[in-house]
């Protein structure tokens, strides 16, 4: 059977959508499914690092597309989860080599030898969002509770159903303290807006830069919150849609427990 | 409701990310409306082409705007008429 090909896009750029597509590929090959994760933003490329495989590099993305290499060259599998591959973007072409016939191609055939291949899109909505979108059969939209990230988050599932596909939703960087006194969007207040299905919530982390910064996967951190929430992202998409989507809350002390059951008449 | 949700309320404290929906909602508003430079003008060419088969009407002072406020948006299309063009002007209204 044919494997599905899922974009990961946001619009804006800084939200979170590689950190996001490097660990829901983990987390699914984790579950078994033999993943591969394509940097789709060629001339800066950036999946490699985040995963740790900088160093391994030989053949990326557009010597597959100009028949230089086969996809099993290029593919680099991943140092400490099997059946996790990366096929990198190129550092020094232009982005418009690839176009979207060329990214249906690789697909079809990305497709044949993987369960699942996520795309991590480049933000905006220029070439390489057009190549993401035109090989996806379903798409994730991230976006942080900020009015700039949902305004183009907006812009982007209008994009995507002109293509007919229906996104869902990934709220990133929650801050449930801030939720609470009222200084940040809520999900609901950012589902509200968008109104499309949710697939997750991910609260602000500090063990993502952590994961980052020694190019591991986030998953295999130790309670790590965001890795947690990632993972039930991955079972949502793999054989689990009903998972309920947990709220990210505060940690409360007795006092302020005892203090929100009196006042939740309202 | 959280205490300090309640007490901010009763302050009549506007909480932060009211303010943000709102800017967000209406920004997503005036994105949908917002139209390519040359709409209007082929708007315009082709209202002007309809009308002069029943109006005669002063093509320069033709004005097309499009009025947005916070509740709703309008197009609005002013002409003035010279005059009306009948069947026995030898001008003919050509069928639907």
């Amino acid at each position: 059977m044919d494997g599905k090909v899922i974009v990961v896009t946001s619009g804006k750029g800084g939200v979170g959508k590689t950190t996001i597509t490097a660990s829901i590929g983990a987390a699914l090959a984790v579950q078994g499914k033999r993943v591969a994760i394509v940097d789709m933003d060629i001339g800066l490329r950036n999946l490699d690092v985040v995963m740790g495989l900088e160093n391994r590099i030989v053949f990326n993305i557009v010597d597959i597309i100009q028949g230089k290499c086969k996809i099993k060259q290029a593919a680099i599998k991943d140092r400490r989860i099997d059946n996790l591959f990366l096929i990198p973007a190129s550092q020094s072409d232009d982005k418009d080599v690839i176009k979207p016939e060329n990214m249906v191609w690789l697909t079809n055939k990305l497709r044949k030898e993987f369960d699942i291949t996520l795309l991590d899109c480049p933000a905006g909505i220029e070439q390489g969002f057009k190549n993401s979108i035109a090989a996806a059969d379903e798409a994730l939209v991230v976006c942080t509770p900020e009015v700039s990230a949902v305004r183009d988050a907006d812009r982007i599932i209008g994009l995507l159903y002109a293509q007919s596909i229906t996104p869902k939703l990934i709220v990133n960087r929650i801050v449930p303290k801030m939720v609470e006194n009222g200084d940040m969007l809520s999900h609901e207040d950012v589902v509200d807006v968008l109104s499309i299905d949710l697939i997750g919530l991910i609260e602000m982390d500090e063990k993502v830069v952590v994961a980052t910064n020694t190019g591991t996967p986030l998953i295999l951190q130790e309670d790590s919150k965001a890795g947690m929430a990632l993972q039930r992202i991955a079972m949502r998409l793999d054989g689990h849609p009903d998972l309920p989507v947990e709220n990210p809350m505060i940690q409360k002390s007795f006092w302020k427990k005892l203090g929100s059951k009196f006042s939740r008449k309202n | 409701m959280k205490f300090n949700t309640l007490l901010k309320k009763l302050m009549n404290k506007n909480e932060s990310k009211d303010i943000a929906k709102k800017r967000l909602k209406f920004a997503l508003l005036t994105d949908k409306l917002e139209i390519k430079a040359d709409t209007l003008a082929d708007l315009q060419r082709d209202l002007v082409e309809v009308i002069s088969r029943y109006f005669e009407i002063d093509r320069d002072s033709i004005q097309i705007d499009i009025k947005r406020s916070e509740e709703s948006s309008a197009l609005i299309f002013n002409t003035p008429i010279i005059s009306a063009i009948s069947a026995r002007s030898g001008r003919e209204i050509p069928a639907a």
